[in-house]
């Protein structure tokens, strides 16, 4: 039998070499583009996708350790967009070139997931993975705060 | 239909006068479009920036490239403002390559310099072309009528046709000669806080940038290039690279002679990047490695000091510096130094391309497509123009992307394979074989009377020049890259400025802010320590220096520096420094640069070695600003970058090569050093300029300033705090 995924709620083969980072499957293999690559390291945070809702970093990872597993990526977030991180990005206008935004916007909503009001500290320490060379810190700061503000009212 | 038949006429041709009387066809006419083979006879553009729908959908294209900038944002909604369009109905497109757009070549900090006034005038005329469509409907004078919000209204009646409805009958109306612009008071877009037009896209990974391209049959490239600059390849054994599963080719990529070309390296091509990029560590490759073997930034920098602590070639001079330094009352001399450095655009390197027998398209972010349109061209025996380039959303650039060394390769493993090729460099192969802002040193002596006037100022600086792409030879940076100091806004009359020896041993290329880095640190700096030698204020001192500055040409400029510099130095609560807790300091610096006006207020707290910025207050006088919100993040983004390269970023080389690889050992600024930001703009009625490179230089030293303020502690090589690597 085939070993399988699942990436945003549908099952994939997976037939390509067990080796194959995470991120290679996605982008080369299925063509989802969204999830980037930044270093091929684990050190930049842009590749990062959710592993059964937690944040990892997809270039590091083989595919073949996932077996089962579900992944969800930026394009899988929500159904329309709409996430509160993502009404906050657009809220705040965060992106400049926008190409880590997707890796920032993953990372955040699995902080969130874990820790719904999460202090300043707390922002940086789980943000500290994820570079981006723009220089748009200070908007993902104000973002991430709005949206747990927004999550926590419609508890 | 669309609007068409506007052939011709020589529809709107503008002098960009600003820029010294370059010529920008905003549109050919459309007789010549079609005899280019650009579009068909009957024509369904406006020109080559405005199409209208009958529907009223909007299509404004951009054709000067983006890479987080926010140009694709600011100048089509220029656009818009001026013919009454609803943004809401506007869809912006990047252009492809293409001289119809007039010059694409995106660096400087000059777009909206060159094409803000061009993209009005469309914009004027197409509502012009509207308004005359209406007016003959309504069998009334176009006076009797107005546009707004994608409408054309009749005053008499208040009858309203919209866009689409008159796109086509506008076609037919005459061009005007010189459309009327708005008042400022009347701008709907320009000026305003709007956010960019893909942000959407961004935020749900639907942005596609050039790394994303994907195409039939597409085979993937990874390279690897000799480590030392001008090696060359001694042997290969690809033999177990081509073992792979999934590998297909090994190609040898040939020198490209020119300034911005590959260097050459070897490709492997694969089913995937990754596969690829296993079987690049599986050649067996010995390089020649050339005669910048040698070079060590270690023992350069030390060399380049030396040389700049002794007598230099003049690049020019005025006054008389003996004299002035031998009725000196007080002497200070500093000598400051920083390192290469590496744009390490988060998007890395990356195209496709494919070659074929009557064609070749290219899919890259790139800040210059015509320069590959006109590279390939050359190297395929074939007209630039019939290189195809789409010019991808670049995921930053910072100066990288205008070098597209990484397009000749791709194009040349596609014209060898015959697939198209997506080329992507690996984080390390940008880090270790890219092209680096300059490695510099410059040392300035000045004499001061009694009163605190700066009477003379010998400046000397060495750094291995951009022109060194251009021309080999070149041992010392040439007199007119040294303008910038000989010009700068200081008022010295007597000043010498010297060029020291740096003859270059790697690729030196722009980065964002170029010259304005290491000019400003060492302008921004000194000045700091000459008030403290004089026993004055950085504020009070600075604004002395602009007041000796006799220069009838250059008094408007100093006004609005001086200006800039009050309004950060009261936002940031100088006046009350002397409160601030133990350990906490304020610094100021300004800059003028890409005709853009920055002055930054830092604010610290140093405790032992460690540094940490807790706010920033950013004025930028930029003339008038096209979007408030973009320019606001551009200086938020221009403090994190001069934040990086202040504290921590230097690309080292040893034997040759570059010692970094990835993130780890070139440690850019992350999140939890973000300091607050705080950006004011004032309103200007000035034309618009420099805006993407202008902020990076004036926060080095005004971090500098800060921390002596703070712990007495000088800091004059950058960076502060380098990583031992």
């Amino acid at each position: 039998m085939k070993q399988s995924i699942i990436i945003n709620g549908t099952e994939h083969a997976i037939d390509v070499d067990g080796n194959m980072p995470l991120l290679w499957f996605l982008r080369d293999h299925l063509e989802f583009t969204g999830t980037k690559f930044g270093c091929g390291s684990g050190l930049c945070g842009a590749c990062t996708v959710h592993v059964d809702g937690q944040a990892i970093r997809s270039c590091v990872i083989p595919v073949s350790t996932l077996v089962g597993k579900k992944i969800t990526t930026i394009e899988g977030l929500s159904e329309n967009g709409d996430h509160p991180l993502q009404k906050a990005w657009l809220n705040n206008n965060v992106p400049q070139c926008g190409y880590c935004q997707a890796g920032q916007i993953m990372n955040a909503a699995s902080l969130l997931a874990v820790n719904a009001s999460p202090s300043e500290e707390e922002i940086d320490t789980a943000m500290q993975g994820n570079i981006c060379r723009c220089g748009t810190y200070q908007r993902i700061k104000k973002a991430i705060v709005e949206a747990a503000d927004t999550l926590s009212k419609e508890v | 239909m669309s609007i068409s038949n506007i052939s011709r006429r020589n529809f709107l041709k503008t002098a960009g006068a600003a820029t010294g009387g370059l010529v920008i066809g905003v549109a050919l006419p459309m007789n010549a479009l079609a005899a280019k083979g650009i579009m068909k006879d009957s024509g369904e553009e406006l020109n080559a920036f405005i199409q209208i729908d009958d529907n009223g959908d909007t299509i404004i294209y951009c054709g000067r490239c983006e890479m987080g900038q926010g140009i694709s944002t600011a100048l089509p909604a220029a656009v818009a403002d001026e013919m009454e369009a609803d943004w809401a109905r506007v869809t912006v497109k990047q252009g492809d390559g293409d001289e119809k757009y007039g010059p694409q070549a995106t660096g400087g900090s000059a777009s909206i310099r060159v094409m803000f006034q061009p993209m009005r005038e469309a914009g004027a005329t197409a509502k012009a072309m509207l308004i005359a469509a209406a007016a003959k409907v309504w069998k009334t004078s176009p006076d009797n009528c107005f546009a707004e919000s994608h409408f054309v209204i009749n005053k008499t009646n208040n009858q309203r046709l919209g866009y689409g409805e008159l796109a086509s009958i506008a076609a037919n109306m005459p061009v005007p000669e010189k459309p009327t612009l708005k008042n400022k008071s009347d701008f709907k877009y320009i000026g305003k806080a709007l956010p960019r037009h893909d942000q959407g896209e961004v935020v749900v990974g639907k942005r596609i940038y050039g790394v994303d391209t994907k195409l039939p049959g597409l085979k993937y490239a990874a390279i690897v290039h000799c480590p030392v600059l001008g090696g060359a390849l001694k042997s290969l054994d690809k033999s177990d690279a081509l073992k792979m599963k999934g590998v297909s080719d090994v190609i040898e990529i040939p020198r490209f002679n020119i300034p911005f070309g590959s260097i050459g390296g070897v490709a492997v091509v694969a089913d995937n990047s990754w596969t690829a990029q296993q079987a690049v560590k599986k050649l067996k490759i010995a390089w020649d490695l050339g005669e910048n073997v040698s070079y060590d930034t270690k023992e350069y920098k030390q060399q380049l000091v030396r040389n700049v602590e002794k007598p230099a070639t003049l690049a020019s001079e005025r006054g008389d510096i003996k004299k002035a330094f031998g009725e000196a009352k007080h002497k200070m001399s500093a000598t400051y130094t920083g390192g290469h450095l590496s744009h390490a655009p988060m998007e890395p390197n990356a195209s496709v391309v494919w070659v074929q027998k009557d064609s070749c398209e290219v899919w890259a972010s790139t800040q210059s497509p015509a320069d590959i349109q006109k590279v390939l061209g050359q190297y395929l025996k074939r007209e630039p123009k019939d290189i195809v380039v789409h010019v991808a959303m670049a995921g930053g650039a910072f100066g990288r992307k205008f070098k597209c060394d990484y397009v000749h390769e791709a194009a040349v493993i596609s014209q060898e394979t015959g697939a198209p090729i997506q080329l992507i460099w690996t984080r390390e192969e940008d880090m270790r074989t890219g092209y680096y802002h300059s490695i510099n040193a410059q040392h300035i002596e000045a004499s001061m009377d009694d009163q605190g006037n700066v009477t003379g100022w010998l400046h000397r600086a060495a750094f291995p020049s951009i022109g060194t792409l251009f021309d080999p030879s070149m041992i010392r940076t040439p007199a007119r890259s040294l303008g910038d100091v000989t010009d700068h806004l200081f008022g010295v009359e007597n000043m010498r400025v010297e060029s020291g020896d740096a003859k270059a041993h790697t690729r030196i290329g722009w980065y964002r802010a170029v010259y304005a880095i290491f000019y400003g640190f060492a302008f921004g700096t000194f000045a700091d320590e000459l008030a403290y030698k004089a026993g004055k204020d950085h504020l009070s001192f600075v604004n002395q220096l602009f007041d000796n500055n006799k220069n009838k040409e250059q008094q408007a400029q100093i006004k609005r520096a001086k200006n800039i510099l009050a309004i950060a130095a009261d936002k940031s609560g100088w006046d009350k420094r002397q409160n601030l807790p133990k350990g906490q300091g304020i610094g100021l610096a300004v800059h003028y640069s890409f005709q853009s006006f920055v002055a930054m207020a830092v604010h610290v707290e140093v405790k032992g070695d460690d540094i940490k910025v807790l706010n920033v207050d950013c004025v930028i006088d930029c003339g008038q600003v096209l979007n408030l919100d973009g320019a606001t993040a551009q200086m938020e983004g221009a403090v994190v970058m001069g934040m990086s390269l202040a504290l921590s970023t230097e690309v080292t080389f040893r034997g040759g090569a570059v010692v970094n690889s990835n993130f780890h050992d070139y440690p850019v600024m992350r999140i939890s050093d973000m300091p607050n930001v705080r950006v004011h703009i004032p309103d200007s009625d000035e034309s618009p300029t420099g805006l993407g490179e202008p902020g990076v230089a004036p926060f080095a030293p005004a971090l500098s300033n800060a921390v002596f303020a703070a712990s007495g502690k000088r800091y004059r090589d950058l960076p502060f705090k380098p990583l031992s690597v």
